[in-house]
C-alpha cells in the first residue's frame, strides 16, 4: 500500500484569530430568513423541501378543482420512500429551492409570523385555534418542557414550465416530458397553524408535532401521477421505482414520507385504529475525526392521521413506548 | 436527532431558532475540514482562509434552508465549497495555480518551521501539477478528511474509481515527494 503520511503534512488547524473572525462576522449576519409561507407547506418532509414539484406530493391535500371536497383529501395512509440525500444536497447547492424550482413568481398571500413560545396546551390551542391532542401516557418521568405554535401560511406561484425543464436537464432526467399546459398554472399552498410540544426528562425527549392537513391548490387536469412522477425523480428515486410509486399511489389519500438515510427500519403501524407510519434510526459511530468521528443518536418516529388531523411523534425512547405514548394521544 | 430533522425539519422549521446553538458546534467542527479542503485545492493560505469564509458566508446565508440533517452537514457544506474553488479558478484562469502553502504560519521553533516551510513549499509545488480532478480528491481525501465513499457520493465518481484514481495519484506525489527529498 502506498504510504500517504508525507500528504498529512499541508493540514493545519485554521488560524484562531481568522476562525474567530469569520465566526464573529456570521453571526453579526443575523438576517432573519426568508418568509416562511413554503416552510411549513410540504409537511412531514424535509428531504423534499427544495424541490417543489415532489414538495406538493408529500402531503396528500391536493384539490385538483375548487368544486373538489376537502374530505377527499385527508391523510390516510403513508408512503416510505427513500430519497438520495446528495440529491438534495445538489438542489441545495444549486439553490434550486421552492421558490426557484417552478417559478420565479411566487406571491406571498399569508405570513406565519415569528413562532410562538406558548406556556401550555390549552395556550396553543388558544393560539392555533384548534383543539391540541396531548398524550395522557408519559413513561420515563417525561414532563411538558415547551410548547410552540407555528402560524398559518399561504402562498400562490405561477408555474414556468421553461424553468422545470431546465430543472430536470440540470438533474439530467431526460425521459420525462414537462407538460405544456402546466406553463402558467397558478398554485396555491395553503398549510394551518402547527402545535409541538416537548417533553424530556433528563437524556430522554418525545415531541409530539400536530397539524391540520396543508392543501395544495393546483389547476384542473394537472395529473398527478405524471407530476408525481417527476417530484420522486427529482428526489433522487430511481426511474423503476419512481414510475411503480406515482401510478400505485392516491395522491389525494397518501403522505409520502422522505426515510432518513441513517433509517433502520420502517413499518406500518396502526395507532388509535389508524393507519401510520414507524420509523427507527439507528445511531452511528464513524471513528475518530473528521465524517468519520460524528455520532447519530438512535431516534425514532411515529406518524399518524385522525381525521383531518396529522401528528408526529419524535423521540429517543425505545420504540415500544413511543407506541404508548402515541396511542395515549387524545 | 438527524431523523427528527429529515421528517420534520420542514414543517418545524421556524423552531431553527432554537437550534441556532448547533451552529457553534458545526462551526467548530467543519471549519478545520472546509480550510484544509481549500489548502489542498489552492494551496495558499490566505487564498485559503478567504475561500472558507466565502463558503462559509454562502452556508450562512442559506441555513434557513438546511433541514437540520446534521450528519450530512458536511457534505453539504463541502459542495458548496467545491463551488466555490471551481468559482475561483474561474475567475483566475490567468493566474499560476499556487506556489506553495509555505506562507501560512506555524507554531513551532524556528528549525522546525524551517524544516515544515521547506516540505509545505515541495509538498505544494507537487499538488499544483496535478490536474484539477486529481487535485480535487486529494483536497477531499487528505484535507477534507472524507472516505472514498463520501468522496465518490459528493462527485458522482464510483468508489472504486475513487480509490484507484486516488492511489495513482498518491503513488505519483510520493514519487516525486522522494525525489525531491534527496
Amino acid at each position: 500500500m502506498t504510504d500517504d503520511r508525507f500528504l498529512e503534512k499541508l493540514r493545519r488547524d485554521p488560524d484562531p484569530k481568522f476562525a474567530r473572525e469569520l465566526r464573529d462576522a456570521l453571526r453579526a449576519d443575523e438576517r432573519p430568513a426568508p418568509a416562511r409561507a413554503f416552510r411549513l407547506a410540504p409537511a412531514l418532509s424535509a428531504a423534499a423541501a427544495a424541490a417543489v414539484v415532489a414538495s406538493l406530493f408529500l402531503f396528500p391535500s391536493v384539490r385538483v378543482s375548487a368544486e373538489a371536497l376537502l374530505d377527499l383529501f385527508r391523510v390516510r395512509n403513508f408512503a416510505p420512500v427513500r430519497v438520495d440525500s446528495e440529491r438534495m444536497e445538489l438542489l441545495h447547492s444549486k439553490d434550486l429551492g421552492l421558490e426557484t424550482m417552478l417559478s420565479k413568481n411566487v406571491e406571498k398571500l399569508e405570513e406565519p409570523g415569528p413562532p410562538v413560545q406558548v406556556a401550555s396546551p390549552q395556550a396553543a390551542a388558544t393560539q392555533a385555534g384548534m383543539s391540541v391532542a396531548v398524550p395522557s401516557l408519559l413513561p420515563r418521568g417525561l414532563a411538558l418542557d415547551s410548547v410552540c405554535v407555528g402560524g398559518e401560511a399561504a402562498a400562490r406561484l405561477t408555474v414556468d414550465a421553461a424553468r422545470l425543464r431546465s430543472v430536470l436537464e440540470t438533474l439530467d432526467i431526460r425521459d420525462l416530458d414537462v407538460p405544456g399546459s402546466l406553463d402558467g398554472a397558478r398554485v396555491e399552498v395553503r398549510t394551518h397553524p402547527v402545535v409541538v410540544q416537548r417533553y424530556a426528562h433528563e437524556k430522554w425527549v418525545a415531541s409530539l408535532v400536530q397539524a391540520r392537513s396543508p392543501e395544495v391548490a393546483l389547476p384542473a387536469g394537472v395529473d398527478l401521477a405524471q407530476l408525481g412522477e417527476m417530484g420522486l425523480r427529482i428526489l433522487g428515486v430511481d426511474p423503476a421505482q419512481a414510475r411503480r410509486l406515482a401510478r400505485s399511489l392516491d395522491w389525494h389519500t397518501t403522505l409520502l414520507v422522505p426515510v432518513p438515510s441513517n433509517a433502520t427500519e420502517f413499518r406500518s403501524v396502526q395507532v388509535r385504529g389508524h393507519n401510520g407510519l414507524l420509523i427507527t434510526t439507528a445511531g452511528s459511530e464513524k471513528g475518530a475525526t473528521g465524517e468519520r468521528g460524528r455520532t447519530d443518536r438512535p431516534g425514532v418516529i411515529v406518524m399518524w392521521s385522525d381525521g383531518d388531523r396529522v401528528y408526529g411523534l419524535m423521540g429517543n425512547l425505545p420504540s415500544m413506548e413511543m407506541m404508548e405514548i402515541a396511542e395515549s394521544v387524545q | 436527532m438527524a431523523s427528527e430533522a429529515a421528517v420534520f425539519g420542514r414543517l418545524t422549521g421556524w423552531l431553527a431558532p432554537a437550534r441556532e446553538a448547533d451552529w457553534d458546534a458545526l462551526y467548530a467542527e467543519q471549519l478545520p475540514r472546509v480550510y484544509n479542503f481549500f489548502r489542498y485545492r489552492v494551496g495558499d493560505g490566505a487564498i485559503a482562509e478567504d475561500l472558507t469564509s466565502a463558503t462559509f458566508e454562502k452556508a450562512w446565508r442559506s441555513r434557513h434552508r438546511y433541514r437540520r440533517d446534521l450528519a450530512a452537514f458536511g457534505t453539504w457544506l463541502l459542495v458548496i465549497a467545491r463551488n466555490v474553488a471551481t468559482d475561483h479558478y474561474r475567475r483566475r484562469r490567468d493566474h499560476a495555480p499556487i506556489e506553495a502553502a509555505a506562507e501560512v504560519a506555524g507554531g513551532p521553533g524556528p528549525e522546525e518551521l524551517y524544516e515544515r516551510s521547506a516540505d509545505l513549499e515541495r509538498l505544494g509545488r507537487l499538488l499544483a501539477t496535478l490536474p484539477e480532478r486529481e487535485r480535487e480528491l486529494v483536497a477531499l481525501k487528505y484535507g477534507a478528511d472524507m472516505t472514498n465513499r463520501a468522496i465518490a457520493r459528493l462527485t458522482g465518481l464510483s468508489e472504486s474509481n475513487v480509490g484507484t484514481i486516488l492511489h495513482r495519484t498518491v503513488a505519483g506525489l510520493r514519487a516525486g515527494w522522494e525525489e525531491g527529498a534527496r
